[in-house]
């Protein structure tokens, strides 16, 4: 080395120092702003879930509500017996107003209570017999549009063509209030009924019940063969051709589009194997197809997480393959296993598009009495509803949704919760 | 007895030189709660090489880190004392990582080239920085820091293929060359040959000799060996103490602290 | 005797068996005292019998079940009239229909024609017929096979080597159902599209740029029921996943980085739940959310800005499916941005470079083809997204580039396709399928691509 050499070098070490500091401003500008947008997108994921939530809980939280009317009903023994309960009603509000004549006018007096308050005065007749010929103050429920307008969720004070509630109507409402004769109370009936046409009689009972019979089965179907399958391939299979085909389908099942599930129940377990349209058991079927990846994957990485050291321990011992899978690494797998299903449970719960193609999207308003009836689901039902054009299932739909989230919540909270209880450290 | 670790904790030898570049006083470091080292004073010379050495977990690696801000990136390190670099607190608040880290480069353990080609892993450090106007003059750059790092003749013609297709000795050179490109006051070498063969070894002490001329060099070793051949003077740390400094041939032919000697002797390490 | 009933009635038999197996094996070499004389433990020559006993039973069982609706039917429809049979499909399975519902008592007897009550009568003495003939096999299959291996029994017998290999074949088993799911997959909508491209030619389906199935637009069209022309469709799912798609990589990607490289451990274990979140979500919520705010509120933003915003506009589902997939290509992205080795961070950070140059140009620059990978997963997530655009997007084909107007997709279509009621063989369902195909093949290569390039990726650093 030369001394010109080492004069290059100290001056272009000079040379450096200039430069560097004269590049600072622009570099931390440019890191600033780098680092802005990171917030920047985490604050809007953060906005979305917030918007989200905003809107549905707005929406929704007032389904809990309903409003009723408290009549004077005379049970009439002639029509009790004849099953007219509906005249019983209409007779009760002509008492409150008797001015009122007219077909029309009249129309739009009985348009105040639900069509449903007749079905409730026979259910109570049907269980208090003795009310046949007295007369007794009832609580009624109100239609939807009344429901609507005391919820604060129609504008009272709009012009009258583009209400729903005309100004008499109105006009009684205010009388009845006046009266004390409506009251709001909670509303039991959005969790013991079906669905209905109606909005303010229509339920979530039925659409839980499916919900709960469709998981039934894919737990009872997905859980034993995912486990099974884990074990076969962590620990039995061979490494040859056919188990990589069988982790290629698993992997690639477990982002194949949900629809097309749907599509393969529609053929394979409807038109080839007769399971019947929109019964839990051909839901559950579909459904099971689409828990499988995740809860096989789920399923192999708890039991890759047992140290080989215990099946060493087990093996030495004289165990058998079997043995020692049965008697030590499915034990200290399970906790796994089980988050891993309760998040496949989850994810199975909120899913709707492969249960339309299975016919789970027909109106039906009986709660389904088995896994082979008619039946629709909790996430079908909000989409149902969410389609149906009386402005009062907006309520609805939204409402359902908040039992649907509640329960996704629990099921993801017993999963951390399982983790973090029985995690261990190896 | 706590005499005796008081005067274990006296560094023995000179640490002060001439007109020095970098200037370490009582010097501390600890991560989180646990101390790595304790009031360390140092001062390193211009154009010198410095080997640190001692047993694994003696801070020595700590230190070095120190003298370039890595440890920022380390979360829950906590460094108190003085560090100075010509004069300059590092630890100022004025002074500039980025500033600072273009006057004193490093190298690391695992060579650890970027993804990118050969060339590219070179330019990193000149396009980021901006030091050169054109292709041109990028292009000169990058071929003296190649040159400079003993490189350029076995990858000249393959200067697009990734860095990391290199063998072990070539990637830490060109590590070096990556270094240098950015033309660095000190240059920091973290136990630069321990994941290399003898011949790679031989091949980038050669280079280190060379550096020397135009840059210092502070290289922290496990190889005794290794401090004995490259360096000028040699610091003993142990268990987060520097035990005792000096011209390398002093302390490796008369250790003056009985730690030094133990170590030195085989006794352990 | 009904299928729950045989079961139990299965499950008793081979609890005998059990007792049975395991007591032979132990009367064999002379009582529990000298049970070491045999080959493995007595439990297993008991396990050995009930398998025997109850599995080929079951598969009998399982059999009958599958096949018994198919079989029934064809024997009816032998039965029935020459002109009843030689009706086309569709109404042929209109009568059928009428038949099983008479048996199953959902119609009265009197509303019905003689011929299906007459097939059904046959139908129910069939069915009995069937179920006591399917009942006595089981049963006789159990029997054989428990006696069977019972008398296998031998000291030297290794029941457990037996029992065990039974059971690996179980698993096998099992962990082939992944394997027949995807052949079920390409059967199902391979067979109906073949059927499909009988009636409608390929050329037609991929190049068309007209579809209207509800209606013939000429006297001439195949099966006179409309145009299945799908290119409109591929456009306008392309059009709404690439929104999508500008939504989420982007967010995705920053978000991830953030968090990764920059936040506080306090801000990360706050803010990467919140994130998760959006992917709990299902996504008939998403749908009803974009149906019932996001594109309201496009639309009033679009009147104050005077432009025409379709109630239904590609924008307002593609918003909402990116803010799906977020969560998506975040946690994807982060995996691969902590895979990327610390001391690739420490050389850049060692050369004086700030903490976005080091993340632009080395970190991303190294964790690419993993982010690439994951984005390529989330494209194929959009496309085969369902429930949003079902609620949020149009259901006219228009073939338009403009965001703000209304298209419909691939899903859309099979969905109003296939819900209600439909005969099974007419163009309409069958074009449903083969938009199913179409579909599963464009996600498919898209998974294959994404898994390997991931997969490699991730081998590179470990």
């Amino acid at each position: 080395m030369n001394r010109p050499e080492l004069q290059t070098v100290a001056a272009s070490q000079q040379r450096v120092r200039e430069r560097v500091g004269r590049s600072l401003r622009r570099r931390y500008r440019a890191e600033r702003r780098f680092r802005a947008c990171g917030l920047g997108a985490v604050l809007a994921g953060v906005l979305a879930v917030g918007g989200l939530f905003v809107s549905i809980v707005s929406t929704g939280y007032s389904v809990f509500w309903q409003t009723r009317i408290t009549l004077d009903i005379q049970f009439v023994p002639e029509a009790v017996r004849a099953g007219d309960f509906t005249a019983l009603v209409r007779a009760a509000l002509r008492q409150q107003f008797p001015e009122v004549e007219g077909r029309q006018d009249l129309r739009q007096l009985y348009g105040l209570i639900s069509d449903g308050a007749g079905y409730e005065l026979r259910d109570r007749v049907a269980a208090e017999p003795g009310l046949s010929g007295t007369t007794a103050a009832i609580a009624l429920l109100a239609a939807d549009d009344v429901d609507q307008l005391r919820k604060g969720r129609s504008d009272r004070h709009a012009p009258e063509a583009e209400r729903i509630i005309s100004d008499r109507q109105l006009a009684w409402l205010d009388e009845l209030d006046r009266r004390q004769r409506i009251h709001r109370q909670f509303n039991r009936e959005f969790f013991t009924a079906g669905d209905s046409r109606e909005p303010e009689q229509a339920g979530i009972r039925g659409a839980l019940v499916g919900s709960f019979l469709t998981l039934l089965v894919t737990l009872l179907l997905s859980f034993p063969i995912g486990v099974a399958a884990a074990v076969y391939l962590e620990e039995f299979a061979p490494r040859n051709r056919l188990t990589d085909l069988i982790e290629v389908n698993i992997n690639n099942l477990a982002a194949v589009p949900s629809i097309v599930f749907g599509l393969l129940g529609l053929a394979v377990f409807i038109q080839f194997f007769g399971v019947p349209r929109s019964a839990p058991l051909a839901g559950g079927l579909v459904l099971t197809l689409m828990t499988l990846p995740t809860i096989i994957i789920a399923s192999r990485a708890a039991i890759r997480a047992v140290p080989p050291s215990i099946r060493e321990a087990a093996l030495g011992m004289g165990a058998s393959p079997l043995q020692m899978v049965a008697h030590h690494v499915l034990p200290l797998a399970l906790p796994g296993m089980l988050t891993g299903a309760i998040i496949g449970m989850a994810r199975a719960l909120g899913e709707s598009a492969p249960l339309l193609m299975i016919g789970m999207v027909a109106f039906i308003a009986d709660v389904p009495a088995g896994a082979l009836s008619p039946a629709t689901v909790l996430p079908v039902q909000v989409f149902l509803w969410a389609d149906s054009p009386e402005p009062a299932f907006l309520e609805r739909t939204s409402g359902a949704i908040i039992v649907l989230l509640v329960f996704l919540l629990l099921m993801n909270a017993a999963a951390v919760i399982l983790r973090q209880k029985f995690e261990r450290r190896w | 007895m706590d005499l005796e670790r008081q005067q274990q904790r006296q560094t023995v030898g000179d640490i002060t030189v001439p007109d020095p570049v970098i200037c370490c006083r009582g010097v501390n470091v600890r991560y989180g709660d646990k101390p790595a080292i304790r009031d360390v004073s140092l001062d390193i010379a211009h154009h010198e090489v410095i080997a640190m050495i001692g047993p694994s977990g003696c801070g020595k690696s700590t230190l070095l880190r120190c003298l370039n801000r890595l440890n920022d990136t380390i979360p829950g390190a906590v460094v108190t004392g003085t560090i100075t670099l010509d004069g300059q607190d590092i630890y100022d608040r004025q002074q500039d990582v980025v500033q600072l880290r273009a006057r004193v480069g490093m190298v690391f353990q695992k060579p650890n080239p970027f993804p990118k080609s050969v060339y590219e892993n070179v330019a990193y450090g000149p396009r980021i920085h901006g030091l050169a106007a054109g292709r041109a003059e990028l292009d000169e750059i990058v071929q003296t820091s190649l040159q400079r790092a003993g490189l350029w003749d076995e990858v000249k013609d393959r200067l697009n293929q990734p860095g990391t297709a290199l063998s072990g000795g070539q990637q830490q050179r060109l590590c070096i060359a990556r270094t240098i490109a950015v033309s660095p006051e000190v240059i920091l070498m973290d136990e630069p040959c321990s994941a290399l063969d003898p011949i790679a070894t031989a091949r980038i002490e050669d280079l280190i000799d060379e550096l020397r001329q135009n840059f210092t060099i502070c290289i922290v070793t496990h190889s005794m060996q290794q401090a004995a051949r490259v360096s000028q003077r040699t610091a003993y740390f142990h268990l987060g103490d520097l035990i005792e400094v000096g011209p390398t041939e002093r302390i490796f032919t008369n250790p003056r602290h009985r730690l030094t000697e133990d170590y030195l002797t085989g006794r352990f390490g | 005797m009904q299928t729950s009933t045989l079961i139990l009635v299965l499950l008793a038999l081979s609890a005998v068996a059990y007792q049975l197996g395991r007591g032979r094996a132990l009367q064999l070499v002379g009582g529990p005292r000298r049970r070491r004389d045999l080959h493995s433990l007595p439990a297993y020559y008991g396990l050995l019998t009930a398998v025997w006993c109850g599995l080929p039973a079951l598969v009998v069982v399982a059999g009958w079940q599958l096949l018994d609706d198919r079989i029934l039917t064809a024997l009816v429809v032998d039965e029935m009239p020459a002109g009843t049979r030689a009706l086309p499909p569709g109404e042929l399975s209109l009568v059928l229909n009428d038949v099983r519902n008479l048996v199953a008592g959902n119609v009265a007897a009197e509303s019905v024609t003689p011929a299906v009550a007459a097939a059904a009568q046959r139908w129910r003495r069939l069915d009995a017929l069937g179920h006591l003939g399917a009942s006595g096999l089981t049963l006789a299959v159990a029997l054989a096979g428990g006696w069977l291996a019972w008398r296998r029994i031998t000291p030297r017998l290794p029941a457990r080597n037996h029992v065990e290999r039974i059971a690996e074949r179980v698993l096998l088993g099992c962990s082939l159902i992944a394997i027949l799911t995807t052949i079920g997959i390409v059967l199902s909508v391979l067979w109906e599209s073949i059927q499909f491209f009988r009636l409608v030619p390929v050329s037609e389906f991929v190049f068309g740029t007209q579809w209207s199935p509800q209606l013939a637009i000429r006297a001439d069209q195949v099966g006179s029921s409309g145009a299945f022309g799908a290119v409109p469709l591929f456009a306008g799912t392309l059009l709404i996943s690439a929104i999508a798609m500008l939504i989420a990589v982007p967010v995705g990607l920053f978000a991830a980085i953030y968090l990764a490289e920059y936040a506080s451990r306090r801000f990360r274990t706050l803010a990467k739940p919140v994130l998760e979140v959006l992917a709990g979500i299902p996504t008939v919520v998403y749908g009803f959310f974009a149906a019932l705010t996001v594109a309201p509120l496009l639309r009033l933003t679009g009147e104050r800005l005077g432009l025409e915003v379709a109630a239904e506009s590609a924008l307002a589902a593609g918003l909402v499916m990116g803010i799906m997939i977020i969560p998506f290509v975040s946690s994807l992205a982060d995996d691969m941005i902590t895979a990327v080795p610390q001391s690739l961070r420490d050389g850049s950070y060692g050369l004086g470079a700030t903490r976005s140059e080091t993340i632009r140009r080395v970190v991303l620059r190294a964790a690419l083809p993993g982010i690439v990978g994951g984005v390529l997963l989330a494209i194929s997530r959009a496309v085969g997204e369902t429930m949003i655009v079902v609620m949020a997007a149009g259901l006219s084909a228009n073939l338009t580039a403009n965001p703000l107007e209304a298209v419909t997709t691939v899903t859309v279509q099979i969905v109003t396709l296939l819900v209600g009621d439909q005969e099974f063989d007419s163009p309409k369902t069958l074009a449903a399928f083969a938009l199913g195909l179409v579909l599963f093949l464009v996600t498919l290569a898209l998974n294959i691509v994404a898994l390997q390039v991931v997969r490699r990726y991730r081998e590179q650093y470990e």
